[in-house]
């Protein structure tokens, strides 16, 4: 591959963001440069053999939850390029100990069902939410989501003047000073179905118990069926990408590592790699990493207001606790004994482990917020129950994710080199414990990926915060990570921020890219092709 | 009295609208392009099932400079938003029968278009809606939902 000297638009990062800001600007007829600094596209986005040869696990992104809701999906084409979604009938369950069992399904009536034999009352107020949610949820997206961000003042006077709070039984302003766990309080009475709803606002990093996260719960149960797995891993997604940049011209260059952007007069006009190479960008240069590596190690000091730089330094808030995952090859299905109550538990792409209560999930949070390690409760995913390419033949890999610090109490992060194989047997053991049948001679290999190893192998993932900072009210909308930064631009003229750190936030959303793209097309004059009202 | 879907009632509405619009105090400044598309879903006299009535609307800083009745969808024409439900659920609003915001939230309605704008324009919106609702009295021919007789 030859490098030009000069590109229209330098985007420094290629994770789903990166790659779909590309894209759009070379479907615009831009001259588009990616730099990669890992060995590939992707990110988040990686899909690699860490157990044996031709079993392939999904190191970071394994849900995608908006599939078919993101607009790039389409106007990519990204099933075009070769991509192939599932939508697992049985989405989610939740074990508990007595074995019992909960199952989320594409089919509502079977999620209600199932409901219903822990409460009737219950799975009726579901039926309800869940039909509100998803009644708006395409307002809401197109709001919320796949825009550029509202203020929160403006988006709560509207909620006011369109009267919501009469209209719904389910959404109010109140929520804004609501924890999910006060908002499942008020409308559940199961505390089982109640861990269940709370752990799938955890596993989307809606932390149960955080202040106001009840304003942003309901659109979670308004996509709570749209769990979707990326057939071949989840790496897939990213080559689709970056074969629709290549496909209009754009250019990914991988083992690049950036390490200026340069500033010429207030501007960003391009940067240099760590091999001192310098690219010259004419228009744009769009930063999809870090706040942190973007403003306080790639931009020289002079270059920015002392005093935007110490907001980066002590403002930018990450989340407070990480993920800690086990990834198996393994000879067998995972045959629950659960399955006596709920067979279908048997078919479920994850299972939540042995969490009974939000009152239990509070405990854990507790003790990891202080660096402690938990009795594992992980959340237990057998991608090969709906991918038929990512094991070999008569084999299947599986994934066990535990909420964990991502500095241990004792020995900081660094401690996870010494703990990782330890925890990630009591992970197992506790798979096991519902699953007897994955015994020692049907797990071939496994291999952990721990909090600290996030942060070394995506090192935009500032201390294993796989969400790119803190879900939180006070870092939403346009306040997210900065109110300097909320609208995607940045105060060097021409730099944008358009990865996980904006709103809406991190997962396989697609949304900080396509939305800082409207801000660009907005300042550069770009047809927006892609808006077809 | 204008019968519904005639020109007399498109202007009444018109009117109604513009009316309301300018007692407003702060009136944003911007010009849309809005298309309306009512879908016969099998219940609404005023649409054959299957079909769709396409109407575009222009606003200009809060007053409809123009409209008009398309046959079939121009997408050589820029829009701001579309409106997009079935023809039961527009008869009803226009009846005063159904409130618009819940059909849009029920998603009985689909919006699409830069929901900021509307969200921050909440009282003109607002006032847009009502105006459409209640603003005039509407004869029904083939009468008004739920269909049970002409009125």
């Amino acid at each position: 591959m030859v490098l030009k000297d000069t590109y229209d638009a330098i985007i420094i990062g290629a994770g789903h963001n990166g790659l779909t800001l590309g894209a759009y600007l070379a479907r615009s007829g831009l001259e588009v440069l990616v730099l990669e600094r890992r060995h590939e596209e992707g990110g988040g986005l990686c899909s690699e053999e860490v157990t044996q040869a031709g079993f392939v696990h999904n190191i970071h992104a394994n849900y995608h939850t908006f599939v078919d809701m993101a607009p790039p999906v389409g106007d990519l084409d990204v099933r075009g390029h070769g991509i192939e979604y599932v939508r697992p009938e049985v989405q989610m369950a939740s074990i508990f100990d007595d074995g019992t069992a909960l199952t989320i399904h594409t089919d509502m009536d079977k999620t209600l069902a199932s409901m219903a034999r822990f409460s009737e009352k219950d799975a009726a107020t579901f039926e309800r939410l869940y039909g509100e949610a998803h009644g708006f949820i395409d307002l809401l997206l197109g709001t919320l989501m796949y825009q550029p961000p509202l203020n929160v003042k403006d988006l709560t006077k509207a909620l006011g003047t369109f009267g919501v709070e009469d209209r719904s039984e389910f959404l109010s302003v109140k929520l804004r000073r609501e924890t999910i766990n006060q908002f499942l309080d008020r409308h559940f009475e199961n505390d089982r179905i109640k861990a269940h709803l709370a752990f799938h606002g955890a596993v989307c990093s809606y932390t149960n118990d955080v202040m106001g996260l009840a304003i942003g719960y309901p659109l979670l149960i308004g996509k709570i069926d749209n769990w979707h797995l990326c057939v071949g891993g989840s790496h897939r997604l990213a080559h689709a990408l970056w074969r629709d940049l290549a496909q209009h011209g754009g250019v990914m260059w991988s083992d690049a590592e950036v390490t200026n952007i340069l500033v010429d007069g207030g501007r960003a006009v391009g940067v240099r790699t760590a091999d001192g190479i310098e690219l010259q960008a004419r228009k744009l240069v769009a930063s999809t990493v870090s706040v942190e590596q973007t403003f306080l190690e790639f931009i020289d000091p002079k270059e920015i207001p002392e005093e935007f730089a110490h907001k980066v330094k002590t403002e930018v808030v990450h989340k407070d606790w990480s993920l800690f995952s086990v990834h198996l090859a393994m000879r067998t299905f995972p045959e629950y004994i659960a399955a006596e109550f709920d067979p279908d538990v048997n078919r479920a792409w994850v299972v939540n482990l042995g969490i009974e209560s939000t009152g239990q999930l509070d405990a854990d949070w507790k003790t990891i917020r202080a660096g402690g390690l938990v009795d594992p409760r992980p959340n237990a995913a057998v991608n090969s129950l709906y991918d038929p390419v990512d094991a070999p033949p008569g084999c299947t890999t599986g994934l066990l994710r535990q909420f964990a610090p991502f500095a241990l109490a004792d020995g900081g992060e660094g401690a996870w080199d010494e703990m990782g194989r330890w925890y990630g047997q009591k992970c197992i053991d506790t798979w096991r414990r519902y699953a007897p049948n994955l015994t020692d001679d049907e797990i071939i290999d496994w291999s952990v990926f721990t909090p600290h190893d996030i942060a070394r192998k995506l090192p935009n993932m500032v201390r294993g915060d796989w969400m790119m900072g803190e879900i939180s009210l006070a870092n939403m909308l346009d306040q997210r990570p900065l109110p300097e930064l909320g609208e995607y631009r940045t105060p060097v003229e021409g730099l944008y921020m358009a990865g996980s750190t904006q709103h809406p936030h991190g997962f396989i959303t697609f949304g900080p890219g396509y939305n800082a793209l409207q801000v660009i097309a907005d300042d550069l004059g770009i047809e927006k092709w892609w808006q077809q009202i | 009295m204008p019968d519904i879907y005639t020109s007399d009632w498109y202007e009444a509405v018109k009117e109604a609208i513009n009316t309301a619009v300018a007692k407003l105090s702060d009136v944003p400044q911007d010009e849309f392009t809005i298309a309306v598309e009512i879908v016969g879903d099998g219940t609404t006299p005023y649409v054959a099932e299957g079909d769709v009535r396409r109407f575009l609307i222009r606003l200009e800083a809060g007053q409809c400079a123009w409209y008009r009745e398309l046959d079939e969808d121009d997408p050589s024409v820029k829009l701001n938003y579309r409106f997009t439900g079935p023809g039961t659920a527009f008869d009803s609003i226009a009846a005063g029968l159904a409130d618009p915001i819940d059909a849009a939230l029920s998603g009985t309605i689909k919006v699409r278009g830069d929901m900021r704008f509307l969200m921050r324009q909440a009282e003109m919106v607002q006032v847009l809606l009502e105006a459409y609702s209640q603003g005039v009295d509407t004869v029904w021919p083939k009468g008004c939902p739920p269909y049970d007789g002409v009125n």
